[in-house]
């Protein structure tokens, strides 16, 4: 890090680790609320409204359940908000100094996009609220659900690409060979997938099964309130705007052009309209789905890309 | 410095071993004393011999005939590794002072593990293969008679099979030990483990690999030679499961495996291929069933027979790095697994079980076994910056770098059994340290002092490993497989090989802005309140705090979730509950089929009448032959 300075390295992680991904992720959710708003006939909020929660959330005084282990309670919030700063920031810096990248960063990356499911996970499992129990046993096996098909849409890219496995070096190849997306039927396979998973991964309709307000109340969130639940909000809003960029700079070239912009908007409609036409799914009618349909698209995939297609 | 402190890092502890079954069972502390004062010496010695130079101790200078093979050698593998069996062996004395207290058959349990010290010591030290299968069978005695002490919980037949049936597999796989060193023998001609170095062409020294490949990972426990760890755990007290299959087997066992790789064979591509298939099998198919486990213990060994899949795998790349990397996870292993199962020993002698269906809501009673189990359970799932994320990344990294595009398949295996080890630990912390308290146990007290310091070691080691991997990297692994891997400061940069320090930085930025939200927010202001469930009152609640309020749903007397049921949708889906129940059939056992497949036992069994004076003629006719073989030699 100190190759580039430790003052850059404080602006990496402070503007687009932090401040950036904040910024456009409650962004992103106030175009979700507002979109979702328009399909079902209502005007929907002004684009404030998601920051207005959250500041008004931050004043508001923090509830910790009787019983609940108060430590775990409290740190759970604080894991995934770190995991999601990390993430944003390594993304942001292999785009834009390629060279800052190290070697098998794309796995870091991964591991630390665990740490959100583990973090609300942990939440609902300290605050011994059996509703919050339930939704960590469903938030986990949902996690086991859609892994294994991500890691091998995942690593379509590396096999096609010839064992590349830094995020600097990914993008490296594709400024000369062109995005990742155009290289052949196995990364359109890969990128779909990954399309797939997306909605899992944030836990938005029809995989919402952690939270499933009609059945669970909340789900982990049930006994969060004030400060706590500011963070577990800011930590859903980043989540949506740094997963899609980070599959845009597998999948898409680099970021840092006005299309980004476009296919952004398009990944966000996408994950938009799928909410707003499907019910719910149940927890094992989505792991026999992640498990057999995506999983067999994703291994077809990667055998393709090893084939060289 | 001179050589003989080989011979003392090897004998001392096993004469106070004798020594120890002398001391008389009224005077407890003395022995157990004199064990970790011992074991702790043996650490001091160790330290010593890894500071020194290498060191060669041949008993042929002597002039003392009948003993010329014992000779020893330490170089940077073997003395970095005694190293650590010794610290083991500190620790798990310590550790048993109070966590054995009251059990049965004391005054056997401390000379074994003293035993069991210098006999691991011997092994990794030995330069000839004589003293080296000597030494590995003494271990194999010693981990029968600790299993036969038992658990509390087992009925004496349970522990009986228990034994036995570690005998029956680690004991054939031994055979399967000698049998290759023989024909290794035959091939170089040399009894010495430092000069044997062979090309790996013709049936000979294929078979020579497989049989000693055999002997390796049964020790470690890879399949299909894992089925003794998880029997075992059933009926052994959590000390010895933390001492012996969790750190000092894996020790032993990846030592030799990295040895015919690195030393006597050079790997050629289909053992390569055989050694990472069965690697990433045994990495996927252990865990799932660790997931679906019930007892804190079982579901702990069958962590340790899959995590040996990744140390298997790493060194069937072939790559130096991944080499380095499972010599790094085997250590890491060996520092969390035993932590883990020696939190699992705290909660069990505070509430007196280890089913996970009857344990709940421990955490705020026993805060540092909580913190030291969920420090090791985040190592072992390999979540940065813990030292099991830079093993198995380096693990990752020599996959990648063996070639092969097919190899993806082992790649994404072993990160998506990461994902599952992960969910698994989560059932364990929610069952355990999170979660509702049940009824049955009441206010519970911290594990004792002389507890909680080999938890926190290990703990802190995991962490220290980690952000600071360069340490273990640079002084303990990089020499053995002749990578130098960047020192201090050097390695604090963002480019090259994963930076652990500097993704630690990272990693206290993120936090220090989170903690900043945090004061910004009104958390001081916090106030506590009953549980929401659905707006009823809960009614008698299943903490104490809770017990007075008016109950108005008697319904909703018990509200804790059992974290044993957290995977019923995985176990009960179709295809996988098939799996599952042959897998709990032990269809995947090789022990329920070695039963079947040998009618000449049950001939063999006539020889076993129980009579002492036969057995003793069957020593007598072994030693003749020992003695005639070794004649021909010499």
């Amino acid at each position: 890090m100190f190759a580039h300075g430790a003052m850059d390295f404080f602006y990496f992680i402070i503007f687009h680790g932090f401040a950036f991904t904040v910024v456009a992720g409650l962004l992103s959710t106030w175009v979700d609320r507002k979109v979702s708003a328009r399909i079902q006939w209502r005007v929907g909020p002004p684009w404030y409204q998601p920051f207005a929660d959250v500041i008004k959330l931050m004043g508001k005084e923090s509830i910790i359940p009787e019983g609940a282990n108060r430590v775990s309670f409290l740190i759970a919030p604080f894991l995934g908000f770190t995991a999601v700063i990390l993430v944003s920031t390594i993304v942001w810096m292999a785009n834009i100094f390629p060279g800052a990248s190290f070697v098998g960063d794309l796995i870091v990356v991964i591991y630390l996009l665990y740490l959100p499911a583990i973090a609300l996970i942990v939440a609902g499992s300290a605050s011994r609220n059996p509703f919050g129990a339930l939704g960590a046993s469903r938030e986990m096996n949902l996690m086991l659900a859609y892994e294994a098909a991500l890691l091998f849409a995942v690593f379509t890219v590396v096999v096609k690409n010839g064992g590349i496995i830094s995020l600097g070096g990914i993008l490296g190849y594709q400024a000369v060979h062109g995005a990742m997306l155009l290289q052949g039927a196995s990364c359109i396979i890969a990128f779909v997938v990954t399309l797939l998973c997306m909605p899992a991964k944030l836990g938005i309709v029809p995989f919402d099964i952690a939270e499933a307000e009609t059945e669970l109340i909340a789900g982990p969130y049930t006994e969060y309130s004030g400060v706590t639940l500011a963070i577990f909000k800011l930590t859903k809003a980043m989540l949506l705007f740094t997963l899609p960029i980070f599959m845009l700079t597998l999948f898409a070239k680099t970021v840092w052009t006005p299309w980004t912009i476009l296919w952004y908007a398009l990944i966000l409609v996408f994950i938009i309209l799928v909410k707003n036409v499907n019910p719910r799914f149940r927890i094992d009618q989505a792991l026999r789905l992640f498990w057999l349909p995506v999983l067999g698209l994703s291994l077809l995939g990667i055998i393709l890309a090893a084939v060289g297609l | 410095m001179n050589s003989s402190m080989l011979l003392w890092a090897v004998f001392l502890p096993i004469i106070a071993g004798a020594l120890c079954f002398a001391i008389p069972d009224r005077i407890k502390w003395l022995r157990e004393g004199f064990t970790a004062v011992v074991t702790l010496a043996t650490l001091v010695i160790a330290v010593l011999i890894f500071l020194s130079p290498e060191m060669r101790f041949q008993t042929a200078e002597l002039g003392f005939a009948p003993v010329k093979f014992l000779d020893f050698y330490s170089y940077h593998f073997s003395s970095f590794l005694i190293m650590f069996v010794s610290l083991f062996g500190f620790l798990i004395s310590l550790y048993s002072m109070k966590y054995m207290e009251g059990r049965g058959r004391l005054r056997e349990y401390y000379p074994y593990i003293l035993l069991t010290v210098g006999a691991a010591n011997g092994a990794l030290l030995s330069d000839n293969f004589l003293p080296f299968l000597g030494f590995w069978g003494i271990i194999l005695v010693a981990l029968f008679l600790f299993t036969t002490i038992g658990s509390r919980d087992a009925s004496p037949e349970r522990i009986f099979d228990a034994a036995n049936k570690n005998m029956m597999i680690l004991g054939g796989a031994d055979l399967a030990l000698i049998m290759g060193v023989g024909f290794l023998w035959y091939l170089s001609g040399s009894l010495t483990l430092s000069e044997v170095s062979i090309p790996l062409h013709g049936a000979m020294a294929i078979s020579a690999f497989v049989l000693i490949m055999i002997g390796a990972i049964a020790k470690a426990g890879a399949m299909p030679m894992h089925s003794w760890i998880p029997h075992m755990a059933e009926a052994s007290p959590a000390s010895v499961m933390a001492f012996l299959p969790a750190s000092l087997d894996k020790l032993l066992g990846i030592y030799l495996l990295s040895r015919i790789v690195l030393d006597f064979f050079e790997l050629n591509l289909s053992m390569s291929l055989l050694l990472m298939i069965i690697g990433a099998v045994t990495i996927i198919a252990a865990v799932m069933m660790a997931m679906i486990q019930h007892d804190l213990r079982k579901l702990l060994s069958f962590h340790a027979v899959s995590q040996v899949g990744y140390m298997v795998l790493g060194i069937g790349t072939g790559t130096p790095i991944g080499i380095a990397g499972a010599i790094f996870h085997m250590l890491n292993h060996a520092i969390y697994k035993s932590c883990l199962f020696l939190t699992a020993g705290s909660v069990e002698r505070r509430a007196g079980t280890m089913d996970l269906a009857k344990l709940g809501g421990l955490g705020r009673m026993m805060p540092f076994t909580m913190v030291a189990f969920f420090i090791a359970a985040l190592s072992i799932s390999g979540v940065p910056p813990l030292n099991g994320f830079v093993s198995k990344w380096m693990v990752y990294q020599g996959i990648i770098e063996a070639g092969a595009a097919q190899y993806w398949i082992f790649l994404v295996v072993a990160m998506f059994g990461s994902a599952l080890t992960l969910a698994s630990f989560i059932k364990v912390g929610h069952s355990v340290f999170l979660g509702d308290k049940p009824r049955e146990i009441g206010v519970v007290k911290e594990a004792e002092h002389s507890m909680r310091f080999p938890m926190v070691v290990l703990a802190v080691l995991c962490v220290v490993f980690g952000i600071f991997a360069q340490l273990p990297l640079v002084y303990f692994i990089g020499p053995v497989v002749g990578i130098s891997f960047p020192a201090f400061p050097a390695a604090i940069s963002w480019t090259g090989i994963w930076s652990p320090t500097s993704g630690t930085i990272l990693l206290l930025v993120a936090l220090a802005i989170g903690g900043l939200i945090y004061l910004a927010g009104r958390i001081r202001v916090a106030r506590t309140a009953p549980l929401y469930i659905g707006g009823e009152t809960t009614g008698e609640g299943t903490t104490d705090s809770l017990s007075h309020a008016p109950g108005r749903l008697t319904g909703l007397r018990d509200t804790r979730v059992l974290g044993t049921e957290f995977y019923d949708t995985i176990r009960n889906m179709e295809g996988l509950k098939r799996a599952y129940d042959k897998g709990e059939a032990a269809a995947f056992d090789i022990y329920s089929y070695g039963k079947h497949v040998f009618p000449i036992s049950e001939v063999l069994k006539l020889l076993h009448n129980g009579r002492l004076a036969n057995y003793v003629s069957w020593c007598l006719w072994g030693l003749i032959i020992l003695f005639i073989v070794m004649a021909s030699i010499g």
